[in-house]
C-alpha cells in the first residue's frame, strides 16, 4: 500500500478540562487510505480525541494536521468542509427532520453559499441534491426509511443512517465513534463489510474508536492505544495483541487471542 | 360582505402574518418575546412613512418591515449570544423598551396614539397574508428549512455538519421581526389608529402561544395556529375576554398533552405519502427481543 | 418603597428559577390576584388584615393550581413547555380578571389613614415603611428556613443537583409544591403591600408593576435570593433616579434597558453565586 503523507497527524496535543488533563502530549499519525482504530479502557479519551479533531473543543497545545495542513486554529464548523466527518457514540440525527433530510444535512457542507442554502431541494421534484441523497439511502439499504422519523426507527438503523449522513459530505477522513455498539453480530459483519467497501482505494480514510476487539481484528491495520490521555501503543493488531502493557491495562488475554485470530483469517 | 366579517378577516391575515413571524425564530430554537416590539417598529414606521411621507402604504408597510428587521439584525448580534432562558428575557427586555420608547415620541403621537390616514382593504391585506405564507414556505422548501431545523433539534452537531448556527439563528430571528413589522404595518393602515399600549407583552405571548398551538414542526402550524386563535371564538360567540380565556386554557391543555402543537412534522409526512416502513417497524420491533432490529 | 416590592416578585421567581429551574411567567400574574383580591375583599368591607389574608389565600390557591398544570405533568417534556403554560395561565388569570371585575383602574380606601413621619425634612409614608419592613422580614425569614430547616436543605439540595437529591431521598413531589406555594404567597404577597400602599389595582398591574421583578431577578442574580432583594432595591432605585433626571416617561425605558445591559454583560446578575447566597466551590 503507498502512502503520500499522512491524512491525520497529532503532534503533541493537549487538553485540560479544569484542573483534570485529559489528554496528555498526544502524538499519533493516521496513513492515508489504512483503516486505523483507536482504542482504549473507558475514560482514556478516545472520545476527547475526536472532539479535539473535530473542533468541538479547542486545545491547549499542539497542532492537528490534516493533509499536511494545519486545522488547529480552524472553527468547528468548517473542518467538515475540509474533509473531516463524524458519527457519533450516542447517535445525533435531528429528530424533527425526515430520514432524507437527516441525510441531505450532511451534505450542507458542499452547498455553503447564499446560493447553495436557497436550492429548493425539498420543493423541485427531482433536485439533484435530493436525488443524490436518496441515491446514497438506496445504496445502502435503507431507502424504505426515507420519510420516516429517525427517533422511531431501530437502533441499527439510526446508526446506519448517521454513517450515510458522514459520507454525503463526500469526507477524506472518516471518524466512527463506536459504530458497532450495540448491534449483534450478523450486523456487525454486514457493516465491516461495508466499511471495507466504502474505504477501499479512493475512499475516505476510517479511524474508528471500538471496544469490540473481533471487529477490529477483522477490519483495521493499524491500531492505535489510549491510556489516561496518552498513546501507549500502537501497530498492527496482531502487535497490539502481543503488546503486555496493553494487555495489562486493557485487553485481557482471551480478546487479545481472537483479535489475532481474525486478523490471520483475514490475511489468509 | 359585512363590515363586521371583514373585520374579523382582516384580523386573521394579520394574525397570520404575526404568527409567521414568531413562527421563524422558534424553528430555529428562539423564544422572541419581543415581537410586539418589532410589530410596533413596523407599524409606526409605515404609518408615519404614509402620514408624513405621503408614500402609498403599499410601499411604506414593506419598507418598515426591512426596518423592524434592520432593528433585528442590529440587536441580533448581542442578543443571540444569550441563550435559551436569557434570550427569551433579553427580547421581553427588548420589546418592553420599544413599547416604551414609542410612548414617549411625541412626533408620532405617544402615550395619546397615533392617527393613520391612508387605509386598505381586505383584499390588499388577504394578498399580503397569501405572500407571506407562500414565501415563508417556500424558503423552508429550500436547504434553509433544513438547516434551521437542524439548529433547532442539536446545535452542536449541525455545526460540526457545516452549518453556522449563529448565521441562521441571525437570520430566522431578523427574518422574523421583519415580518411581525409587516403585520403591524397592515394592522395600522386598516384599524387607522395606532397605540404604544395595544404592542404590549400581552401581544408577544399571544402571537407565541398561537404559533405553539399549531405546532412550529411544519409550515402550516402557524396557520392553523392563527385561524384558530381567531375564527374558532368568532364561531362560538365569545366575548373578548371570554376568548382568552378559553385560548389559554386550551393551550395550557395542549402542552400538557401534545407540546408539539396540533400539526406535527411525522404527521404531516404521514397525510403526504405513506410511511409504510415506519409502520411495519414498529410492528416488528413489538415482537422483537430487546436489542435486535428489523 | 417600590423597591421592596420588586424584591417580593424577584425571590418568588429566583425561588423558581433556583429550585425548579423554571421561569414561572404566572408570578406578576399572581401578583396581580393579591393585589385585586385585597381591593375587592376591602370593597366588601371586610377589615384590612382579613382582607389580606383572602387575598394570600386567592394567590396561594391559583399558584397551585399553576403547579398541578404545568410543572407535574410536564417535567420529562420539552423544556420550555412550563415556561409557555405558565405564560399562558398569566393570560388566564388577566381577562379571568377582567371578567370577574372589569378592566378599570380601581382605588382602594386609606387603610392607614395618612400616617407620615417626619424626620429631617424627609417625609416617610408609615404604611411604605411597614411594608417595607415587612418584605424585609418574610425574606429574611425565608432565607432561615433555606438555611435551618429540612425543607430548606432539601430545597437547596434539588436547586444544585436535582439527581442527587433524588439519590439524598429528598421527596421532589411533596416539595415541588411547596415551591409554588411559597413563590405564590410572595408574589401575592407583594400585590397585597402594593395595593395597601399605592391604593391603584388593576387586572393587568402584573404587567406594570409585577413584570419589573424579573428586571430585578435577573439583575440581582437569577436563582439568589439575597441577590433577589438586593435586585429590588436596585431597581426601585433606578427608577427614582430615573423620574428625577428624566422624567416619569422614562422609568420603563431605564429598567429594561438596565435588565438588557446586564444580559447582555453579566447575564448571570450583578450578585451570581449559588441559591440562598451560599458560597459555591
Amino acid at each position: 500500500m503507498t502512502t503520500v503523507g499522512p491524512i491525520l497527524r497529532l503532534e503533541s496535543v493537549s487538553k485540560r478540562f479544569g484542573g483534570l488533563r485529559v489528554i496528555e502530549d498526544l502524538s499519533l499519525t493516521v496513513r492515508r487510505g489504512v483503516r486505523t482504530a483507536l482504542i482504549g479502557p473507558n475514560g482514556a479519551g478516545k472520545t476527547t480525541v475526536f472532539n479535539l479533531i473535530t473542533g468541538v473543543f479547542a486545545i491547549d497545545a499542539g497542532r492537528i494536521l490534516l493533509d499536511g495542513a494545519d486545522i488547529t486554529a480552524t472553527p468547528s464548523r468548517r473542518r467538515i468542509g475540509h474533509g473531516i466527518a463524524r458519527s457519533f457514540q450516542n447517535i445525533r440525527l435531528m429528530p424533527h427532520l425526515s430520514t432524507l433530510e437527516n441525510v441531505m444535512v450532511g451534505q450542507h457542507c458542499r452547498n455553503r453559499g447564499l446560493g447553495g442554502v436557497l436550492q429548493p431541494v425539498n420543493l423541485v421534484p427531482h433536485n439533484r441534491w435530493r436525488e443524490a441523497a436518496r441515491a446514497a439511502l438506496a445504496d445502502a439499504g435503507l431507502i424504505e426509511y426515507e420519510r420516516s422519523t429517525v427517533g422511531s426507527l431501530p437502533y441499527g438503523v439510526q446508526k446506519h443512517i448517521e454513517l450515510v449522513r458522514a459520507l454525503m459530505a463526500q469526507p477524506r477522513l472518516l471518524l466512527l465513534d463506536e459504530p458497532a455498539a450495540g448491534l449483534n453480530p450478523v450486523e456487525t459483519e454486514a457493516l465491516q463489510a461495508q466499511l471495507e467497501k466504502i474505504c477501499a482505494a479512493g475512499g475516505p480514510t476510517l479511524l474508528v474508536v471500538e471496544h469490540d476487539m473481533h471487529f477490529i481484528g477483522a477490519l483495521c491495520e493499524d491500531v492505535i492505544v489510549l491510556d489516561f490521555g496518552r498513546k501507549i501503543a500502537e501497530g498492527s493488531p496482531e502487535d497490539i495483541r502481543q503488546n503486555p502493557l496493553v494487555q495489562e491495562t486493557y485487553l485481557g488475554a482471551p480478546a487479545g487471542e481472537l483479535m489475532e485470530r481474525h486478523s490471520a483469517a483475514r490475511g489468509a | 360582505m359585512s363590515g363586521y366579517l371583514e373585520g374579523v378577516l382582516v384580523l386573521l391575515a394579520v394574525n397570520v402574518v404575526f404568527a409567521y413571524g414568531g413562527f421563524l425564530p422558534l424553528a430555529a430554537g428562539q423564544l422572541n418575546l419581543g415581537l410586539a416590539g418589532f410589530a410596533a417598529i413596523g407599524a409606526y414606521a409605515s404609518a408615519y412613512l404614509s402620514n408624513v411621507a405621503k408614500l402609498s402604504p403599499l410601499i411604506a408597510i414593506p419598507f418598515a418591515g426591512i426596518v423592524a428587521g434592520a432593528v433585528a439584525l442590529i440587536v441580533a448580534v448581542p442578543v443571540l449570544r444569550t441563550r435559551g432562558i436569557y434570550l427569551a428575557l433579553a427580547t421581553f427586555a427588548l420589546g418592553q423598551i420599544v413599547q416604551a420608547i414609542i410612548l414617549n415620541l411625541e412626533v408620532v403621537g405617544g402615550a395619546a396614539g397615533y392617527p393613520v390616514a391612508a387605509f386598505i382593504r381586505l383584499p390588499t391585506i388577504a394578498a399580503a397574508a397569501a405572500i407571506v405564507v407562500v414565501l415563508v414556505w417556500l424558503l423552508f422548501a429550500t436547504r434553509f428549512g433544513i438547516a434551521v431545523t437542524a439548529v433547532h433539534d442539536d446545535e452542536g452537531a449541525a455545526d460540526l455538519m457545516g452549518i453556522d448556527v449563529r448565521a441562521f439563528q441571525i437570520a430566522a430571528f431578523a427574518l422574523g421581526s421583519a415580518i411581525a413589522g409587516i403585520g403591524g404595518g397592515l394592522y395600522a393602515h386598516h384599524f387607522s389608529f395606532i397605540e404604544a399600549q395595544y404592542f404590549n407583552i400581552s401581544l408577544s405571548i399571544t402571537i407565541v402561544l398561537y404559533v405553539l398551538l399549531g405546532g412550529t414542526q411544519t409550515v402550516i402550524g402557524p396557520l392553523l395556529g392563527a385561524a384558530v386563535f381567531t375564527l374558532l371564538p368568532e364561531v362560538l360567540r365569545a366575548s373578548a375576554h371570554w376568548r382568552y380565556v378559553a385560548f389559554a386554557a386550551a393551550l395550557i391543555v395542549i402542552m400538557a398533552l401534545r407540546p408539539e402543537g396540533v400539526v406535527t412534522g411525522a404527521q404531516l409526512r404521514r397525510l403526504l405519502g405513506s410511511n409504510r416502513a415506519e409502520s411495519r417497524h414498529r410492528a416488528v420491533a413489538a415482537g422483537l427481543p430487546k436489542g435486535g432490529a428489523g | 418603597m417600590l423597591g421592596s416590592i420588586y424584591a417580593m416578585v424577584a425571590v418568588a421567581l429566583t425561588l423558581s428559577i433556583g429550585v425548579l429551574r423554571f421561569l414561572n411567567f404566572s408570578i406578576p400574574g399572581l401578583f396581580m390576584i393579591g393585589g385585586m383580591a385585597t381591593w375587592a375583599s376591602l370593597r366588601n368591607a371586610m377589615p384590612w388584615p382579613l382582607a389580606a389574608s383572602a387575598a394570600l389565600i386567592a394567590g396561594a390557591v391559583a399558584s397551585l393550581v399553576v403547579e398541578r398544570f404545568t410543572w407535574r405533568w410536564m417535567r420529562t417534556a420539552q423544556h420550555f413547555v412550563p415556561l409557555v403554560s405558565s405564560m399562558a395561565f398569566l393570560l388566564l388569570f388577566e381577562h379571568l380578571a377582567v371578567i370577574y371585575w372589569g378592566s378599570e383602574l380601581r382605588t382602594l380606601p386609606a387603610v392607614f389613614g395618612t400616617a407620615d413621619w417626619r424626620v429631617a425634612g424627609l417625609v416617610i409614608s408609615l404604611p411604605q415603611l411597614a411594608g417595607l419592613l415587612c418584605s424585609i422580614a418574610l425574606i429574611w425569614a425565608l432565607t432561615l428556613v433555606l438555611a435551618r430547616t429540612r425543607l430548606g436543605r432539601g430545597l437547596r439540595t434539588i436547586a444544585e443537583d436535582s439527581d442527587a437529591a433524588l439519590l439524598l431521598g429528598v421527596d421532589i413531589n411533596r416539595i415541588v409544591p411547596v415551591v409554588f406555594l411559597i413563590s405564590g404567597l410572595f408574589a401575592a404577597l407583594a400585590g397585597v403591600i402594593f395595593a395597601l400602599n399605592y391604593r391603584q389595582v388593576h387586572p393587568f398591574m402584573g404587567e406594570a408593576v409585577g413584570l419589573k421583578g424579573i428586571s430585578a431577578m435577573i439583575v440581582g442574580g437569577m436563582g439568589n435570593v439575597w441577590g433577589s432583594i438586593a435586585g429590588g432595591l436596585i431597581i426601585g432605585l433606578v427608577e427614582v433616579m430615573s423620574i428625577g433626571y428624566f422624567g416619569a416617561d422614562f422609568v420603563d425605558i431605564a429598567v429594561y434597558g438596565l435588565l438588557l445591559l446586564i444580559l447582555f454583560i453579566r447575564p448571570t446578575g450583578l450578585f451570581a453565586g449559588a441559591f440562598a447566597g451560599q458560597a459555591r466551590a
